[in-house]
């Protein structure tokens, strides 16, 4: 039994607990966006652009109209005048860019493949969908720009004409804020580049792929002229979406509710920006004065969301011959897609994995720089490992390869080069707060006896069997500052929470951020349980409703075990203050926070333990009979905190795979991944474990299976499951996940956020074994997805050079 | 419009829908029972629909309504029995082989029938059965954790 404060914290935190969302989840009764229903509830069903650049010559509705139980379909035009166009500075990074114009719903021209270019509003779903169908667009064709290299060229067709150019953005990325500057930087890397010992140089192509929740979007807006709009939306950040859907339809911000449906099947990125669809919907709701819902049909998902990484990297490393990586210079060219989305406008996610690009290593210089072109395709959205899945994978297969010329294994020159000592300054001007990246590298190659996995490995070849072993590491945000928040997002990146006792004794948490099965229910109310002494059954949390949460910028970024929980951590310590300070007074007693003792329901003076209270007893006291107070105090306990730490926080792993290729067939299988992390203090292992392996498996999912596919003309081919395929339970492995961990010390449990950045070393780290592995052949991989088709067709290339 | 008979979780029901009503739809929106999921374009490859239809695993987005006239169906909310959970539920409440629990009750449907055929079940023939059910949040490690327990626990109290 804990006996002091400190005992009873650790009994909380770190438990194994259950999951408290768990109960209605595996019964069927979670709500989700699609089980919300209103009375005259409403159907929205989209109609969107059969092509993936057109003008727009004429839209007619009347077949639609004329059938019974379409109550209205609004085009581009109808909206015109009544909602503002969906670039407002509230949805505008601070970052320098060109922003283009565009509404809720295509007007005069569609830009890309899937745009929703009028909806349909139908008493019944299945008169919608048949409505949507009879809605006549006449379409004229116009030129595609889908490469984006062709994009950037001179004469390129423009996706935006009033941009003047497809570069929406560009930047470099070191050597200081000026060109000159800039140019001087240059210029001393490409010296390092001429002196050194070892060069090597590839591009690298990522295809466009990313994360696609099992849940899609949807929203159901309701509209009362007295109260204004309420909106359920599936979204990580109710608080923005509030903000832009008061700005775009011009309604007193006061009188804007959004909720975010306390379940959500998913986000991982793709839930995060401001959408155009929710504007159609609650203009709809607002004109038929009706609740109007749209519900996400998975084809219009993976038409319109979920796509990003899509880039080109020219990538190259020097290094000297004892395997000192001198310096990282790389040009990278992202496909932006068309830019239509709000608060990412595509280009942020390339612009951070610009930032991540140096990862975990002491590059002695670095030259890097970033062109973003908007294309004829849907625009990037978010997905977890949010940015840097590309240049993540260019930098650890070019380490790779610079161990190969120097005939060194991949793991000693990564342990030579990994940042020894935090904190530290990454050459793109990446702060790494705090951990110990060798602990967590030696605490990994603890897990592979190297050398007898190498005689293994010969044998095995002599036996025309191919066996590798790859590695990659990864640094990771652990949440985002408002340092980087407030120029890349446009938003505060502190965590927010309002903690609110009741007479019982017991807590109701509410943030302003949205999870979609992160379990911030149970890990908050373990740190709630840690800190007052209770049982973290005696805790609610409320998440994702703008009317009773204070504002968060969302569930995004791993923010949960950084900024979240932090937030709540003081919010209860105010409380606890208040109500020591209380119980000091009614006891007569000279004493403060310190001297008490929350532990098992009671708040017990420590050095003379029969002086102690029922912690519902002064709860109740104090919210319920505000009398007889010590001077200046007020009764009611209820408290609302901000975090932010005094620096940006990251979070570090890495990870080893062993493969076995079939040289013939080019099929390889994953025979064992085994991975270290830093993840700081731990709340719940259990909700930490499965963070990890969600994430390595939608890395693995990625580099191996997904991939979205356009054509020549832009038609996105890949708009179902059966084309974009998912990783099922037989195409992975099992996964090995252990840990070696450094409290962080900028948070006051000692907690890091983890799980977002996550994926991104894990095709590096696949990549890298079936090269291994195919070290005979000289094969080196620059391109994914990882597909044995592709493996063959290396293998068949190097025996023809042969 | 046809009228169906259809006993749903020990419940029956007489029902006019519309013949191209989905079952899928039936369940969800004219029975609200919201448990069962819509992860899908109706192509029968997510998996989040499963239901039982005469203790058989189907896709119920696979069906019309009008199909399940005359059978029985088991849908998430009908698995545990008088306020106990089942030993599946169970276990995938203590190992967390769920996140945002979209894709469970599907899967929850297509392996208690798989358990009922395969009570010894590998983790391969395991990741197997899970073929039809997509899950993005858990990297399946947990599913097939929680579904081995389940496996061992039915085993060792004899079943159900
Ligand atoms: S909804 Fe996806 S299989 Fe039925
Ligand atoms: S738990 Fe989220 S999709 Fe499986």
């Amino acid at each position: 039994m804990a006996t002091n404060t400190k005992d009873d914290t650790k009994a909380w935190m770190g438990a194994r607990l259950e999951r408290k969302e768990d109960l209605r989840l595996i019964t069927g009764q979670g709500r989700y966006l699609g089980d919300v229903v209103l009375p005259g509830m409403l159907y929205a069903v989209f109609v969107r652009s059969e092509y993936a650049h057109a003008k727009i010559v004429s839209i007619d509705a009347s077949e639609a109209l004329a059938l019974p139980g379409v109550v209205a379909v609004y085009k581009g035009e109808d909206l015109m005048g009544k909602v503002k166009s969906m670039r407002q500075p509230v949805l505008l990074p601070n970052l320098p860019a060109k922003f283009p114009e565009y509404w809720a719903l295509a007007v005069g021209t569609a830009k890309f493949h899937g745009e929703p270019v009028a909806v349909v509003v139908a008493r019944d779903k299945y008169v919608a969908v048949d409505a949507a169908e009879l809605v006549a667009v006449e379409y004229e064709e116009l030129p595609v720009v889908i490469d984006p290299e062709a994009a950037l060229a001179d004469g390129s067709t423009l996706v935006h004409p009033d941009s003047g150019t497809n570069e929406i953005f560009g930047m470099t990325f070191t050597g200081g804020a000026t060109e000159e500057e800039q140019k001087k930087n240059e210029a001393e890397v490409e010296a390092i580049f001429a002196g050194a010992d070892v060069v090597v140089k590839h591009r690298f192509r990522v295809h466009r792929t990313g994360v696609t929740p099992m849940e899609p979007r949807g929203c159901l807006c309701d509209w009362s002229d007295a109260d204004g709009l309420t909106a359920w939306i599936t979204t990580q950040r109710p608080h923005i979406d509030r903000l832009g859907l008061a700005d775009i339809l011009e309604i007193p911000a006061q009188q804007v509710r959004v909720i975010a449906p306390r379940d959500q099947g998913g986000g991982f990125g793709v839930k995060a920006p401001f959408f155009r669809e929710n504007v159609v919907v609650a203009f709809a709701a607002r004109e038929l004065g009706r609740p109007v819902r749209w519900v996400e049909s998975r084809y219009e998902s993976l038409m319109n969301v979920g796509q990003e990484r899509d880039q080109i990297n020219v990538c190259e490393v020097a290094a000297s011959k004892d395997g000192k990586l001198l310096a990282l210079r790389n040009r990278g060219i992202a496909d932006n897609g068309t830019g239509q989305t709000g608060v990412y406008w595509g280009f942020v996610m390339p612009f951070l994995g610009a930032v991540e690009m140096p990862n975990g290593y002491t590059w002695g210089k670095g030259d890097i720089k970033l062109r973003v072109a908007t294309t004829n395709k849907a625009c990037l959205t978010p997905s977890r490992a949010f940015g840097h899945f590309p240049t993540r994978f260019a930098v650890e297969r070019s380490i790779d390869m610079v161990a190969h010329r120097l005939g060194m294994e991949p793991s000693d020159l990564r342990r030579k080069n990994i940042v020894p000592q935090l904190p530290y300054t990454s050459v793109t001007g990446e702060y790494y707060d705090s951990g110990n990246f060798l602990k967590v590298w030696d605490n990994l190659m603890t897990h592979i006896d190297l050398p007898a996995f190498r005689r293994e490995q010969a044998a095995a070849r002599a036996q025309g069997r191919y066996l590798g072993i790859g590695f990659a590491c990864g640094v990771e945000l652990s949440g985002v500052a408002s340092e980087l928040l407030v120029p890349m997002e446009n938003q505060p990146g502190y965590g927010a929470a309002s903690v609110r006792l009741d007479p019982r004794g017991k807590v109701h948490v509410y943030g302003g951020d949205a999870p979609g099965g992160q379990g911030h229910e149970t890990t908050v109310a373990q740190v709630v349980a840690a800190t007052f002494g209770i049982a973290p059954t005696d805790t609610v949390v409320t998440t994702g409703d703008t009317g009773t949460t204070p504002f968060g910028a969302g569930t995004i970024g791993a923010r949960a075990g950084s900024y979240f929980v932090s937030a709540v951590h003081k919010a209860c310590q105010e409380l606890k203050k208040k109500i020591t300070r209380i119980l000091a007074h009614d006891l007569a007693l000279e004493a403060e926070e310190e001297d008490f003792e929350f532990a098992n329901g009671q708040v017990t003076l420590i050095r003379d333990r029969s002086q102690t209270k029922t912690f519902r007893e002064i709860v109740e006291r104090i919210i319920m009979a505000p009398v007889n107070l010590p001077e200046g105090e007020v009764g009611g306990l209820d408290a609302t905190a901000f975090f932010e730490a005094l620096k940006p926080m990251i979070c570090f792993n890495a990870d080893f795979c062993v493969v076995e290729v079939n040289a013939d067939s080019g099929e390889f299988k994953i025979l064992r991944w085994v991975s270290s992390e830093d993840v700081g203090n731990v709340i719940n292992p259990m909700i930490v474990d499965g963070q990890m392996h969600g994430a390595i498996v939608q890395g693995l999912s990625n580099a191996m299976f997904e991939q979205f596919i356009y054509d020549e003309r832009g038609q996105q081919l890949t708009a179902d499951f059966e084309r974009y395929k998912l990783a099922t339970a037989a195409d992975v492995p099992d996964l090995q996940i252990t840990y070696a961990s450094t409290p962080c010390p900028h948070t006051p449990l000692g907690t890091r956020g983890i799980g977002e950045g996550r994926p991104s070393s894990v095709s590096g780290a696949l990549s890298n074994a079936v090269c291994d592995a195919l070290a005979p052949f000289g094969i080196e991989i620059t391109e994914l997805p990882l597909r044995p088709d592709a493996v063959w067709r290396q293998i068949q290339a190097a025996k023809a050079a042969r | 419009m046809k009228t169906i008979n259809v006993t749903i979780n020990g419940t029956r029901y007489e029902e006019t829908v519309p013949v191209r009503m989905l079952l899928v739809d039936f369940i969800r929106e004219r029975l609200a029972l919201t448990g069962t999921h819509v992860g899908c374009t109706y192509e029968g490859v997510c998996g989040a629909c499963t239901i039982h239809l005469d203790g058989e695993a189907v896709k119920s987005c696979m069906l019309l309504a009008v199909q399940a006239d005359g059978h029985e169906i088991t849908t998430v909310e009908g698995l545990a029995k008088g306020g106990e959970l089942s030993a599946l539920q169970r276990a995938f409440r203590q190992h967390h082989g769920l996140q945002c629990g979209f894709c469970t009750p599907g899967i929850l449907m297509n392996m208690t029938e798989f358990l009922v055929h395969n009570p010894t079940p590998t983790d391969d023939e395991i990741r197997q059965g899970l073929i039809g059910n997509l899950c993005r949040c858990t990297g399946y490690v947990h599913i097939v954790t929680s579904v081995r327990a389940a496996a061992d626990e039915l085993a060792r109290t004899g079943g159900a």
